[in-house]
């Protein structure tokens, strides 16, 4: 695959080109990890008492992770099942139309990058996927979202499980002023996830490997989350995520406060992610769009311009806008 | 180009650099000023309340040997005994005073022993009977007007209509002195007892306990329904007319004058509710209602400068609303909430107005044993004790002003710690 721009080797050809199914080298997480223990019985768990997910979902993220390569196989981009799938989505604040009729199908166990100039909506659609736009006063959604064929917009549907379900990272690392642990366990913890301090424990220790930051922090698990460095922080609050074990993770713009090492450190993380998590990118950074998703929706002035896989979208883009923003005519 | 060009620029930098540190400098010293002025008018304060109370901490004792005369004794009612005209009496025997048919020597005598000697007297009897016909002696403060004399602040040159000691009784209490029947001793019974007309008996420890009873009915019901308010308002409330009407309101009584609040206590606690007037019941709820607006205010503040990217990081995580207030936000905000609510605890304990009108300037002598009992406060202490006549209870009004100051510094001190606990950084 060729990138005509931001093309970065290192990460092009181990990253992406490899993908889940045909790299062996790459950690099978949990099962790697952490002892059998958490990992293949707690997502059976969590999905038993799940609100939304029918019960076939529910085997098949159960399984190993080599069982369930097949579905991802995304290694050229093409898509696993639709997970979310968004039709004539508009999003007001007040009188101001943010967004416009947003149809997009998001796919599991894929990197979605949304791309776009400042202001274009993505971020707020983003927010539309775990209902943190009920939050702001004044705003109204209207279309549908579904998530696995179930409208998250009706009435049934807690927000709050369904923020349990859907895992949010944000822009500015913002975990929470407790300690390390305190910081991971809450999910857990506010969710009734474990039964007790070793359940507990473990979950925290899979988490913060899995998030890639347990080498680094294993000493100090009960100083303040607050202390660590910006990177990671970030991985911090991405462990803080996973660790309710969600199917999706959204991440708004999760590298524009970090150093070139730190970034490339988490976007490491989100391709390994990858593997199990469906994972929706807001990215300000097309050389990120383009070095960690398989696919692209680019945005622009509240309209969804155009989608598809991330290499098409870069290399042979349908619409004059895109082309036009992904080689820096504005935006 | 040429040098002149830029050695003018230059100058008129250095120039402007002058001026700019002249400016900083001048600004430095203003605020020098202004703490200096600030300094000196707390000192001045501080030094007149000390050089005028310190007087009152300590009070001189007489001891006397006091013959228990089976003669004017009732063994039955030891306490009916008018042991100040006894010891009164014996005592102008001892300094020869014999013609003394019409009693005016011996009452004389008897005004400059304190009533607290007849108790005491009474207290031996009834504690040992077997003292009667022997003799004994006794312990008792001197009264106020010759405890002033000891102390120097009556003398001789006083003139004679601005004190209530004559010339006779100065001697006598020079001679009592250099029989060395007197002791300057701590003047306890300031701790130990409540009002009393007598200054010599006369004690905080009533409007202490009376102030201590009302802040703590004041914080019980000030804090939570204050933090609870402010929380529903900044967290969970809409934003519309209804609210931003509540909002000016809370911002309109936090200026109300505190006798305002006085007068709302007496329509409602006292004459519709009819609480028992000059309870510290009756009192903590005026004050709470005075101090509510503060702390809501305050709150709402420390509430509203939370970061935002906590509140989303909670919700995020899927906290409900008031997991993610009372796990995350509140626990934040729990310095400033500390900060409001030490100032208005602070700003109720000093209050007089509102309970000058509910009934906590009348004198009441005991030291309050529950909610509803009658009792003073340190400030309308401060307030009775200034107002009166005897010129001993002056002394004592400062003092009653340093134990108000003391009472609220160790207040503040523990609030502060408290809050230093709460104290987090993110």
């Amino acid at each position: 695959m060729k990138l005509p721009f931001f093309h970065n080797p290192a990460k092009a050809s181990d990253g992406r080109e490899g993908g889940a199914s045909d790299n062996p080298g790459l950690p099978l997480m949990g099962g790697q990890i952490v002892p059998g223990v958490t990992d293949t019985t707690r997502p059976d768990e969590t999905r038993d008492e799940s609100f939304l997910t029918p019960e076939p979902e529910a085997d098949a993220r159960g399984a190993p992770a080599a069982q369930r390569v097949p579905a991802v196989t995304a290694a050229s981009g093409t898509a696993g099942p639709t997970k979310i799938m968004a039709r004539d989505v508009s999003v007001f604040y007040g009188e101001k139309q943010a967004l416009y009729d947003v149809s997009l199908d998001i796919p599991d166990k894929t990197v979605t990058a949304l791309i776009g100039p400042s202001g274009c909506g993505k971020s707020t659609f983003l927010r539309t996927m775990n209902r943190m736009n009920d939050t702001i006063q004044g705003c109204r959604v209207t279309g549908r979202i579904e998530m696995d064929g179930n409208d998250i917009n009706t009435k049934a549907i807690d927000p709050v499980l369904l923020r349990a379900q859907v895992g949010m990272v944000f822009q500015k690392p913002n975990p929470f002023p407790k300690t390390i642990y305190e910081n991971v366990a809450y999910g857990p913890k506010i969710h009734g996830l474990t039964t007790n301090k070793t359940e507990l424990d473990g979950v925290v220790e899979a988490s913060l490997k899995r998030a890639g930051l347990w080498e680094e922090v294993a000493d100090r698990l009960h100083s303040a989350g607050t202390g660590l460095s910006g990177g990671q922080q970030q991985r911090l609050v991405i462990a803080r995520a996973i660790a309710v074990n969600p199917e999706v993770i959204l991440m708004d713009e999760p590298c524009s406060a970090l150093d070139p090492i730190a970034t490339a450190k988490i976007e490491e993380l989100i391709d390994e992610l990858r593997e199990r998590y469906c994972i929706v990118i807001v990215t300000h950074s097309m050389a990120q769009a383009a070095r960690v998703s398989q696919r692209t929706a680019f945005f622009h002035m509240g309209r969804l311009v155009e989608t598809g896989n991330t290499e098409e979208i870069f290399t042979n883009p349908r619409e004059r806008r895109t082309l036009d923003y992904i080689t820096g005519r504005f935006g | 180009m040429s040098v002149a060009p830029v050695k003018a620029r230059t100058d008129r930098l250095q120039a402007g650099l002058k001026a700019r540190y002249a400016r900083e400098r001048r600004f430095k010293l203003y605020g020098v000023m202004a703490i200096a002025v600030a300094v000196g008018f707390l000192l001045l304060l501080l030094g007149r309340i000390i050089e005028q109370g310190h007087t009152a901490f300590y009070a001189h004792e007489l001891t006397i040997p006091v013959y228990m005369d089976p003669a004017r004794i009732d063994r039955t009612y030891p306490q009916g005994t008018n042991f100040q005209l006894l010891v009164a009496e014996q005592q102008l025997a001892r300094f020869g005073i014999t013609d003394d048919a019409q009693g005016t020597q011996a009452t004389a005598m008897r005004t400059l022993l304190s009533s607290e000697l007849k108790f005491r007297a009474a207290a031996m009897i009834r504690e040992n009977p077997a003292l009667i016909g022997q003799t004994v002696p006794v312990t008792a403060p001197v009264s106020d007007e010759a405890d002033l004399y000891y102390k120097g602040e009556i003398t001789a040159e006083t003139p004679s209509d601005q004190r209530r000691v004559s010339d006779q009784q100065m001697a006598w209490l020079d001679q009592l002195k250099s029989d060395g029947a007197v002791q300057a001793k701590f003047n306890s019974a300031l701790f130990q007892n409540g009002d009393s007309t007598e200054p010599e008996q006369a004690g905080v420890l009533g409007a202490v306990v009376g102030s201590a009873l009302m802040l703590l009915v004041t914080a019980l019901i000030a804090i939570p329904i204050g933090v609870g308010a402010a929380v529903y308002l900044e967290e969970f409330s809409p934003r519309n007319r209804l609210t931003d009407l509540i909002e000016v309101n809370i911002n309109n009584l936090a200026a109300v004058p505190s006798i305002v609040y006085g007068l709302l206590g007496v329509a409602l606690f006292i004459n519709w509710m009819n609480l028992p007037r000059s309870s510290p019941l009756v009192g903590g709820l005026v004050l709470a209602l005075m101090a509510l607006p503060t702390i809501i205010i305050a709150t709402r503040s420390s509430l509203k400068a939370v970061p935002p990217s906590i509140r989303e990081a909670a919700l995020a995580m899927g906290a409900s609303k008031t997991q993610t207030v009372f796990q995350h936000v509140l626990p934040l905000a729990m310095p400033g909430v500390m900060t409001g609510t030490i100032i208005s605890m602070a700003h109720a304990l000093g209050e007089t107005a509102p309970l000058l009108l509910i009934g906590m300037v009348s004198f009441v002598p005991g030291i309050p044993g529950g909610l509803t009992e009658p009792t003073g406060a340190l400030p309308s202490l401060v307030y009775i004790w200034e107002n009166a006549s005897e010129r001993a209870f002056h002394e004592r009004t400062a003092a009653a002003i340093l134990v108000l100051l003391a009472f609220m510094i160790v207040m503040n001190a523990a609030a502060i710690l408290l809050r230093r606990r709460f104290e987090r950084r993110w």
